[in-house]
């Protein structure tokens, strides 16, 4: 088994009109033992750009904190917040960084920039960037994933419907996934504000 | 080469030295040819490693929860139903309990094909011996049989750990049979990846003076309980009780519902009615 | 191969280590404390590899009091938790990482609630309602999920905990001869005898 399925993980993201969703789900495992059901691996880095960390939970402890630090200290010396597009070039700086001994994480960015365009990009553990229009997948449920979001996805979705649609995406791609699951948080970051919810699924 | 694999499949097996071992009458059950070489199972685990996760031809349930019980009235069975290959999902649907005969059950850890093909074969076995002898056959003689059935194939990769639950002329009768050859009789026994975690709600809640009620309650939180925790068993609780008549089967139960019945103060809705409501920003 | 377990209600925190030390097929010692007192009200349970679970813990013990001592004021086990989190991940990727196994066990009189942190030797960490590490949690996790509520007293907790020695003396291999029982609330650290419980 790989290091990168240790404790399990599942995200999604996806774009919509005017607005963007990440979906997670709250695993946090040991191989085949399930430790906890209620462990975040989504975090909000501004109010409008959130980073999704599947991989290895001490690395997503790990990266948030120094994302926080990082982001903080930019928001100082430029006295704004950061953008999405310019958060995930500093993620995949970051990551780099580490290119021969490296984090075992692969971010999923998903925010909306200044002009309240949608934007997600996913990356692989050394910082390789991977712009989509339509989604972005990752954890070991991601082929899973890969397959719900190309059967569901469309463009142009509004809060609810994208709101509908990352779910029942990532509920059905974690029933198919034995280290995933265990519960699921949504959010939906729009110009108004951010929907998070809390999501009903099978707790095996 | 075609004519390489006829002649090899031609060859004698007792060539081998396996079959003349210990092949008696009294073994029954059918035979199999082997691979040519000096030691035809270190030559086939090569392709078909039964217990490793790699690439192996051979596709594996690894996760289990099975579990039996004797009671005052009777042997509760109870499974999960998960298979899994690697850490996908195969099926939430496995029916993990095989209907030897009306009064003989057996139960599936580890390789799916090795469990349905042995104990579909002890059927057999166990009605040949009806026929042959006018009375059922006792769940110790049974056991016993499967249990020299795969002892034939020791150290060859078969992989399984069942429980045979029955009822005979002495009553109740539950003995757990693996794949080493290891034949045991008990009260009470769990098998697979999430039996840890069954024994641990067994232990502290099982009684053999238990009612039926009782007793189906105490194995259906077992298999609850491991499908929880364990991540390669899952999907829904199947139950069995066994008594004199023979034994019944109970309406399958969805693990996915279980643990919100267990947990009614977690009020999650998926329904699409229930607005999204935004929170203001900080 | 050691017993590491706790349970948190909302005002107090349980935590169960074995007395054993064990190297190879022989058992060395039956009376060591695993846990280490970091303050007051805060306090950990370490396994893992002998050597590495002392100094460790005595690295964190020492720089835990340095930052009482300079700030005349207490860690919160929030606090505690994520500084030991940060130094056993830094740790993970130094030339000596530490193989540790920890329980944070606190009280947080600013909040006026209990906390327990599960941390592995990979410094993941989690805040739990109740945690294991190691084989004993493969038979208690389920023996916990059946018996705890979050509104569970100590006198519940301490009849759950009896109930984990029952499951442990029937199923697991090895025997432990004694455990450390150490319980954290509003008024600081005290360890019980089992026959305290």
């Amino acid at each position: 088994m790989s290091i990168m399925q240790y404790n399990g993980s599942a995200i999604v993201a996806m774009a919509g009109k005017d607005c963007v969703a990440i979906a997670a789900d709250k695993r946090l495992g040991q191989r085949a033992l399930t430790v906890d059901t209620d462990f975040q691996k989504v975090f909000p880095i501004t109010d409008r750009t959130y980073v999704g960390l599947p991989g290895l939970a001490t690395d997503v402890k790990t990266l948030y904190d120094r994302f926080r630090m990082r982001v903080n200290l930019y928001k100082h010396r430029e006295e704004r917040t950061i953008e999405p597009k310019t958060f995930s070039h500093l993620v995949s700086h970051m990551l780099y960084e580490r290119r021969f001994g490296p984090y075992f994480v692969e971010p999923i960015i998903a925010g909306l920039d200044k002009n309240d365009k949608p934007y997600i990009c996913g990356m692989d553990l050394i910082g390789c960037l991977d712009f989509a229009k339509d989604f972005i997948v990752g954890g070991t449920a991601s082929d899973n994933l890969y397959g719900m979001c190309e059967s569901l996805w469309e463009p142009d979705l509004g809060p609810n419907d994208l709101f509908e649609t990352i779910s029942q995406a990532l509920l059905a791609a974690v029933d198919r996934d034995a280290l995933s699951g265990w519960g699921a948080v949504v959010h939906i970051i729009t110009p108004e504000g951010v929907i998070t919810r809390d999501i009903k699924g099978r707790m095996d | 080469m075609n004519r390489l694999a006829e002649q090899l499949a031609a060859n004698d097996m007792s060539e081998f030295g396996l079959h003349n071992n210990n092949d008696s009458a009294a073994i029954a059950g059918p035979s199999f040819q082997l691979a040519a070489g000096s030691n035809p199972a270190a030559f086939a685990h090569h392709f078909i490693d039964a217990k490793s996760e790699k690439d192996s031809l051979i596709k594996i349930a690894h996760g289990t929860t099975t579990l039996a019980f004797k009671f005052k009235d009777g042997v509760i069975v109870a499974t999960d139903s998960r298979a899994t290959a690697g850490n996908v999902i195969a099926s939430q649907t496995v029916k993990k309990v095989i209907e030897i005969n009306p009064y003989l059950l057996g139960t599936m850890a580890g390789g799916a094909a090795d469990c349905s093909f042995w104990e579909r074969v002890l059927g057999m076995e166990c009605r040949l011996y009806e026929l042959r002898n006018k009375k059922r056959i006792s769940v110790a003689a049974a056991s016993k049989m499967l249990a020299n059935l795969v002892y034939r194939y020791k150290g060859m990769g078969l992989s399984m750990g069942t429980m045979v639950a029955g009822w005979d002329e002495k009553g109740p009768g539950l003995y757990y049979v693996d794949s080493e050859g290891q034949r045991i009789a008990n009260d009470l026994f769990s098998v697979g990846s999430g039996s840890t975690y069954a024994y641990g709600i067994l232990d502290s809640h099982y009684r053999y003076d238990m009612e039926v009620e009782e007793a189906l309650d105490v194995a259906r939180r077992a298999i609850y309980h491991a499908t929880h925790r364990d991540a390669y068993s899952g999907g829904i609780v199947r139950m069995y009780w066994v008594r004199e008549t023979g034994w019944e089967a109970f309406p399958l139960e969805d693990v996915g519902q279980l643990y919100y019945r267990y947990h009614p103060e977690i009020q999650l809705t998926n329904s699409a009615e229930s607005p999204l409501t935004v929170a203001p920003l900080a | 191969m050691d017993a590491q377990f706790a349970i948190a209600g909302r005002d107090f925190v349980i935590s169960v280590t074995d007395k054993g030390v064990m190297s190879s097929i022989l058992k060395m010692k039956k009376n060591q404390d695993k846990t280490c007192q970091l303050s007051s009200h805060t306090f950990m349970s370490v396994s893992g590899e002998p050597g590495d679970t002392s100094n460790f813990s005595e690295y964190i013990q020492g720089n835990v009091k340095l930052y009482s001592v300079r700030n005349s004021q207490d860690l919160s086990p929030s606090e505690t938790a994520n500084f030991i989190r940060g130094e056993l991940a830094d740790a993970l990727r130094s030339r000596s990482p530490s193989h540790v196994n920890l329980l944070v066990a606190g009280y947080d009189k600013g909040a006026g609630e209990a906390a327990l942190y599960w941390i592995d030797y990979l410094s993941a960490m989690a805040k739990v309602p109740f945690a294991s590490h190691g084989y004993c949690g493969y038979f208690l996790y389920a023996v916990m999920d059946r018996e705890y509520t979050p509104d569970i007293t100590l006198d519940g907790a301490k009849a759950l905990v009896k109930k984990c020695f029952e499951v442990l003396k029937t199923r697991f291999v090895i025997d432990f001869a004694d455990y450390t029982i150490k319980v954290v609330d509003r008024d600081g650290t005290r360890e019980l005898r089992q026959d305290e419980l």
